[in-house]
């Protein structure tokens, strides 16, 4: 806030320039959607074709090899570049909105993370023209994925996992410290919205969950390209160290994933029920609780590698132990809306269906846990019905209430109720038609990853139905696209559609660039709810009006990534000018960033009122 | 007695600066730990079975020295600096029990 | 404290002055946490490995102890050094923190060229990534150590030469005590390798 930046006058920018610019938040998410959905539309074709091919026994609608790559990449597109994108999509653009921040603690850095996953997916895949897409399934297991058994596309994976990860990773510390340091006065932490609760959580499983896989790529990285030999058994290595590095990685990620999704029921639960969430104390315990006992249980993926008794007991029972702060969840949901005057928008016909659903998945889970029936249910088609339960049963269900939810807030659009309910029937009678044959296809033996089974081995009808289904969700996929574009021609949102009850609703839709023209000044849980209650219009604020100080927009963090994206390059084709130069422009860039403080600018006072009566 | 404890307090700046002394004096605690261990595995002064954790307890013991005087973990406004690390070390070093007993089968 | 004129003006514990410095010295602990689970998997990964020999040189036959030993006294040295630069930077003293920034960058290139020396070393003794599992486990866990350390200087080396022209500010003293913050970080990695790596490998075979 030196006093020579106010002078400064605010950046104007247009276009695809801003765009690739932007260090605001909202702006960000925007970004992260937009990237995150067209890889979930690329991740959502491959398992179009998987199941094409398995509709009917010994089909030949994709070759045994290309099944190979489909299946990797979606699994890895899904996980990396799908899901986890849209999730950081809608932190970015609830979490500093619901704390009353006027952005996040880094801007400049979530800019970075946004363009390092960006160029890491792209990175992973441009491995379809080059050469062919990895295939040694998305959890790269060795010694498959050594150069003995899979062809160039594994160096695809590590790479573009390895920048992609590392942009998570930075975006992970960004929240944390938002939460921590950026909250509106009298915002502590027993009054975070639950959604912002499942942010902080989260990204403290990715803190220390991440640089887990970025040392397994890199030990995978240097046994394929170096020489290395961590994973090959002729040289001393160990096939396991991967395993478990990926392990020890992956599990928590299943939390990642899910416990925003957990945040995003707990808001639109509440919300629509027009109660307070129930048990909130208890919510949020349990999502702490789950966070801890996430990094706790990874080797349940390993029960069948032979790790010995004690091993495979202490993980069992350390994973069912997960499903005591899980039911506390559902049970507080179901209680949430017991008594309460529910009203059935599509957000909350998503949150509805998502507790059945991801019921079920826990349940399976539950199942898997236990090391003797595990080695009947392992690697058989039970499992992925399982995961994809929790998954897009539950994560994605999640996901899509999340964004019915607060779309009116990030877009300033209402998102059609008729077209909604229509997306949501279809896809989620098409997801249970999909997954739930799954459970019996696997109890009756069919292995994942096979590329096709035989005649009369019981197998065809669940595999058919199974096929159907996704036709279910493709058209349910595409009427949430249809309801896009027709919201952008429909009704303006009004700041508060929902009759919301936390800080995001006291806002305009979509908010200004500053968010908060005066921070709010919080006096208990569901912030806004309670103002409602006292009869007053807004939000108390916490400070007069007065200038902004708001941080410059940079193009460096574009150039940041794009050097790491040339120098993967290099590292694949061993041409070490391209890698050279690769992080000569990264740190260059990082030089640069160093060297030139940002002295941001100022929005002044009268522009701010000005805004604000507009509003 | 009460009234001379307020005058000291009055005359204290408002941060404490701490003293070098006590950065010295870690750092020759960090030589000190450092050479036992390197006496203990040179000279095999002490059963060959209790070494490795006797070096293993050392090393902690001199991290732990640098984390708190050193990087002053010890003082108010690290709370989130203890639960950082504390956290991250906890969690690797229950993987690193896992690689020690379950890795090869 | 206002000792020095020219920094009146410039609160205590500059570098927590503003919410900007604050945030990056959150952001950076909670880094090193990152950063503790980074180096924690290389351990387990080098624990695993390390008797995985393949016929190679094991590590009571490669490892130069009284070299070993010089390289952990210059690091723990820079790593009081830089110590005395944040005590420096409390005390606003910016030409006392170059100074004890500048004997910190020496020792830590003196490190890294005894570290130079000892991998050429061990590739002559036929000690290499790709000799055995326990080559890419010792050149990757302790690699790793030193481009961090290689980092740490060329990232004080920049601070110091920008500090000469912007001074000492409540923006550049963060800058300053997170370098610190960090070199002091490699220093503890250092204390664990020195034991894990050399003095458990001078001991040989198995743990038990």
């Amino acid at each position: 806030m030196s006093a020579h930046a106010s002078h400064a006058p605010a950046p104007k920018r247009s276009g695809l320039w801003d765009w690739l610019t932007t260090v605001d938040h909202k702006k960000i998410a925007i970004l992260y959607l937009i990237a995150g959905g067209i890889f979930f539309l690329a991740g959502g074709f491959e398992a179009l074709l998987i199941r094409l091919q398995l509709m009917y026994p010994e089909s030949q609608v994709v070759g045994a090899g290309l099944f190979n790559e489909l299946i990797t990449m979606h699994g890895t597109t899904m996980i990396f570049l799908a899901v986890m994108p849209v999730i950081f999509a809608l932190m970015n653009a609830v979490v500093p909105l619901q704390i009353g921040a006027r952005d996040v603690a880094f801007p400049f850095v979530n800019a970075l993370g946004f363009w390092l996953f960006f160029f890491g997916g792209l990175l992973l895949n441009t491995s379809w023209f080059l050469g062919g897409a990895p295939d040694a399934g998305w959890t790269s297991y060795t010694t498959l994925a050594l150069n003995q058994y899979s062809g160039r596309g594994v160096d695809f994976y590590v790479l573009g996992l390895q920048i992609a990860g590392l942009g998570t990773l930075i975006g992970g510390i960004n929240f944390l410290v938002t939460i921590i340091n950026m909250r509106a006065p009298g915002m502590t932490f027993m009054r975070m919205p639950m959604f912002t609760w499942a942010s902080f959580v989260t990204s403290g499983l990715i803190l220390f969950a991440f640089p887990a896989i970025t040392v397994g790529l890199v030990l995978l990285m240097f046994d394929r390209l170096f020489g290395g030999n961590f994973f090959n058994p002729d040289a001393g290595g160990n096939v396991i160290i991967w395993e478990h590095l990926f392990w020890i990685f992956g599990h928590p990620e299943v939390y990642i994933l899910i416990l925003p999704a957990f945040g995003i029921i707990s808001e639109v639960v509440s919300t629509f029920s027009k109660k307070r969430l129930f048990g909130y104390s208890s919510m949020v315990f349990a999502t702490a609780l789950i966070g801890f006992l996430g990094f706790m249980v990874w080797a349940h993926h390993m029960f069948t590698t032979g790790l010995g008794a004690i091993a495979n007991t202490l993980f069992g029972l350390a994973t069912m132990l997960i499903a005591v702060p899980t039911g506390i969840k559902i049970f507080n949901w179901l209680l949430t809306m017991w008594g309460g005057q529910i009203t059935f928008p599509t957000a909350n016909l998503w949150a509805v269906g998502f507790i059945p659903t991801f019921t079920i998945g826990g349940m399976t889970g539950v199942m898997l846990a236990v090391p003797p029936a595990d080695y009947q249910y392992h690697d058989s088609y039970f499992v992925v019905a399982h995961f994809h339960y929790v998954i897009v049963g539950g994560l994605v269900s999640g996901l899509f209430a999340g964004l019915y939810y607060w779309w009116p807030k990030m877009f300033g659009k209402m998102l059609n109720e008729k077209l909604g309910k229509w997306n949501f029937w279809t896809f989620f009678i098409g997801f249970h038609l999909t997954f739930f044959p799954q459970h019996f296809l696997g109890l009756m033996g069919m292995p994942r990853r096979v590329y096709t089974f035989l005649k009369g081995q019981d197998l065809d009808v669940g595999n058919f139905i199974s096929t159907i289904g996704v036709f279910g969700m493709t058209i349910g996929t595409i009427l949430f696209l249809v309801n896009v574009v027709v919201s952008a021609k429909g009704k303006r949102a009004v700041a508060d559609p929902w009759d919301g009850r936390t800080l995001e609703w006291t806002i305009p839709s979509p908010p200004p660039e500053y968010n908060f023209a005066q921070t709010p000044l919080v006096r208990g849980l569901d912030a806004f709810w309670i103002e409602k209650m006292a009869g007053n219009k807004g939000m108390t604020p916490a400070e007069p009006l007065g200038d902004i100080h708001m941080p410059s927009p940079s193009f460096l963090p574009f150039l940041m990534s794009v050097g790491l994206f040339i120098a993967g390059y290099g590292f694949m084709y061993h041409n070490y000018v391209v890698v050279v130069i690769g992080l000569l422009v990264t740190f260059g860039c990082m030089f640069a960033r160093s060297v030139k403080d940002d002295p941001g600018y100022h929005i002044h006072e009268d522009e701010i009122e000005e805004k604000g009566v507009k509003a | 007695m009460g009234a001379h404890a307020h005058n000291e307090e009055v005359r204290k700046p408002k941060v404490k600066h701490d003293s070098p002394k006590r950065h010295v004096v870690a750092f020759i605690g960090s030589l000190v730990l450092t050479a036992l261990a390197f006496i203990a595995v040179a000279y095999e002064v002490i059963p060959a079975g209790f070494t490795v954790p006797f070096i293993v307890i050392l090393a902690f013991v001199q991290a732990f020295f640098q984390l708190f005087v050193w990087m002053h973990m010890d003082q108010k406004g690290h709370e989130y600096a203890r639960i950082s690390i504390f956290a991250g070390l906890f969690f690797i070093l229950a993987a690193i029990i896992v690689f020690i007993f379950w890795v090869w089968v | 404290m206002a000792t020095h004129h020219a920094n009146a003006v410039l609160p205590d514990e500059p570098e927590k002055a503003t919410l900007e410095g604050k945030n990056k010295i959150l952001g950076f602990w909670l880094f090193l946490g990152g950063e503790t689970v980074l180096f924690g998997s290389l351990f387990a990964t080098f624990i695993a490995l390390r008797d995985q020999v393949n016929g190679g040189p094991t590590s009571q036959q490669l490892f130069d102890m009284p070299l070993v030993a010089a390289a952990t006294l210059i690091l723990l040295t820079s790593s009081m050094t830089s110590v005395m630069a944040t005590l420096a930077l409390h005390k606003k003293n910016l030409k006392m923190i170059q100074v004890w920034l500048t004997i910190t960058v020496l020792l830590g290139i003196g490190f890294l060229a005894l570290e130079i020396y000892e991998f050429v070393h061990y590739v002559h003794e036929g000690h290499k990534i790709s000799t055995s599992a326990f080559g890419s486990a010792f050149y990757t866990l302790v690699g790793f150590h030193g481009g961090h350390v290689a980092f740490g200087i060329l990232w004080i080396i920049l601070l110091q030469l920008s500090a000469v022209k912007k001074g000492l500010t409540v923006v550049t003293a963060p800058k300053f005590y997170l370098a610190s913050l960090y070199w002091h970080f490699i220093d503890v990695v250092w204390v664990f390798i020195f034991t894990v790596v050399y003095l458990m490998g001078m001991i040989g075979g198995k743990v038990g």
